[in-house]
């Protein structure tokens, strides 16, 4: 089966993935802080005995390869934490054919599912509740009447849920006080808006996630009407500072896209930052792009941004590693334009 | 910015007191009056200035380590490690920092009280993705297509554009009224239909507090409220 990330999601303009993530902990054991080696074991076979087989892979972190570990990362079952693989004989991972459903135990909390879907799809929450439900049911989760699920985080104390909107916004980025404005309005739905990487190569990828906060005084239904009332003003705020953009500056945009795409299309080495700035462009202008030249999908253009977003491995300080990642990085996007040029 | 204490929004006077925020009625009531006081007050007393900067050294000592040494009986963790990581050990810990937990959950979401679904039970969500129509280009950019000969493709775009444009000539949807008539309306008058509509159309104005206000009642409705 296709991997969840090259399905074709609605608003896939703006919103590169849409995630639930609810987590639970388990009675009986400490929280991961205080959680020892050995109840840590059990825990893993606890939870381990409570996951259907048939529908999910994985087990153990320990157990996994170089391999694995790349793969779930670009996956996006990994987290891009580098703590994400510390100890790992205490954590373990597990999903299903598509990896758009996964389970973490041991990461932060004692189990983590998340369901994650291409663009903007709010039926991710359905499909994680579905899983949570089903542990809910084999296992003894933390709960009380006044907090709601409990959690190790407090934060995340209530009902341990998290929505998560991936959103590239070239655009507004490049809109003066767009972002800053755009910061507001998500506070008002009191939800909160953070860019992809605050420093690094990615600082301006102008790609952002916007995530819920509220976990008590809310119910779920709440959380999910006012993510999709906010999101819907996010796609309607980007597909306006485009039009805005491209109306007042058509010659130069135009211009600016057709040498993004040749830079992608041809380099022979690129870094994140300069794949980053391109593929920003060529989102910007694509839907404006009338010259037949360039045939491009918007699947195309997403699985770059998040191949790129969550390439594995940190960025390497040695002169020739860091050219040998721009050799490759270039090679893959290459490739996977030819291949959209034959479609 | 919320008050630490009670989780209200603060609009007035931001009181800060060893590091913790508090509005105006929090902080008189935890009896820190004197930092209340307007300085006009103290011109008269030439040692007041002296008397408060003591007392507060005073109070800043109990309360910064008077808990310190909390300690969950049954993981082990400290009030001070809870309050450096944000995080506790274990169950017992909800009940051993009580107080504390309260004050960070307030500090975070202005609120400590759980509305989410039980375990095993699902959540009463029929919550869909709806599409979002795409913008209407502007006659600038659509010339500027029909200059460069694609005349079909601009043709389609114009097309989708004055189809997202119908949902504004349509007539009004039945159970849904208009901001005005929100604003002055008897909420507990309004069917479950009016008040959903209402939701959208105050988040829409920006009218938050009215959207608070008719999700609160439709909420208590179904809850068990008025409606039964």
């Amino acid at each position: 089966m296709a991997e969840w990330y090259l399905n074709e999601g609605k608003d896939n303009d703006v919103v590169l993935s849409t995630k639930a993530c609810i987590v639970r902990n388990i009675k009986g054991y400490n929280f991961m802080p205080r959680l020892d080696d050995k109840d840590c074991q059990s825990l893993l076979d606890t939870v381990d005995g409570a996951i259907d087989k048939s529908v999910y892979s994985g087990g153990c972190a320990a157990d996994f390869d170089k391999n694995t570990v790349l793969k779930l990362t670009r996956l996006q079952i990994l987290g891009r934490e580098a703590n994400q693989m510390s100890n790992p004989d205490r954590k373990a991972f597990y999903y299903n054919d598509d990896a758009s459903l996964s389970i973490s135990v041991g990461s932060g909390e004692h189990l983590t599912v998340k369901a994650m879907a291409q663009g903007h799809d709010i039926s991710v929450y359905k499909k994680a509740e579905k899983e949570a439900l089903e542990l809910e049911k084999k296992l003894d989760v933390a709960y009380s009447e006044n907090y709601g699920f409990l959690t190790s985080n407090v934060r995340l104390a209530g009902t341990g849920l998290k929505i998560l909107y991936t959103v590239a916004l070239p655009a507004i980025s490049k809109t003066e006080g767009g972002i800053a404005a755009l910061t507001q309005r998500v506070g008002q739905y009191e939800w909160m808006i953070y860019p992809f990487a605050e420093s690094g190569e990615l600082a301006d990828s102008g790609v952002y996630i916007i995530a819920s906060v509220n976990t008590l005084g809310v119910t779920e239904d709440d959380v999910l009407r006012r993510g999709e009332m906010l999101i819907s003003d996010v796609i309607k705020a980007e597909r306006a500072c485009r039009e805005e953009i491209v109306s007042s500056k058509k010659e130069q945009t135009s211009d600016i896209y057709g040498r993004s795409f040749g830079t992608l299309r041809y380099a022979g080495l690129i870094s994140r930052s300069e794949a980053l700035q391109a593929l920003g462009w060529i989102r910007l202008y694509h839907d404006y792009d009338d010259s037949g030249e360039i045939d491009l999908s918007w699947n195309t253009v997403d699985k770059l941004t998040m191949d790129i977003l969550w390439e594995p491995g940190a960025p390497s300080r040695k002169n020739s590693q860091s050219m040998n990642l721009q050799r490759s990085r270039a090679q893959g996007i290459r490739n996977i334009l030819k291949g959209d040029d034959r479609l | 910015m919320r008050c630490e204490r009670c989780g209200k929004e603060l609009t007035n006077r931001i009181i800060k007191i060893n590091g913790i925020t508090y509005c105006e009625n929090c902080a008189r009531m935890m009896g820190y009056d004197r930092f209340l006081r307007d300085p006009s007050d103290i011109m008269g007393n030439p040692f007041a200035p002296l008397d408060q900067i003591a007392s507060s050294l005073m109070q800043m000592s109990e309360l910064d380590f008077g808990n310190s040494t909390l300690t969950c009986p049954k993981c082990g963790m400290t009030l001070r490690e809870f309050e450096n990581e944000g995080r506790v050990g274990c169950i017992e810990c909800y009940n051993t920092f009580n107080d504390n937990i309260i004050r960070e959950m307030f500090k975070q979401q202005g609120n400590s009280e759980y509305a989410g679904r039980l375990p095993a039970q699902s959540a009463e969500t029929d919550i869909t993705t709806e599409d979002v129509p795409q913008i209407k280009k502007s006659a600038k950019t659509e010339k500027a297509v029909v200059e460069t000969g694609v005349q079909e493709k601009a043709a389609d775009k114009k097309d989708i554009g004055s189809e997202t444009e119908k949902p504004e000539e349509k007539e009004p949807v039945k159970g849904k009224l208009s901001l005005d008539q929100l604003m002055k309306a008897d909420l507990g008058m309004l069917s479950d239909e009016e008040l959903e509509a209402g939701i959208k159309v105050a988040a829409d104005a920006e009218e938050y507090r009215l959207a608070s206000r008719l999700r609160d009642e439709l909420k208590g409705r179904k809850d068990g409220g008025s409606n039964g």
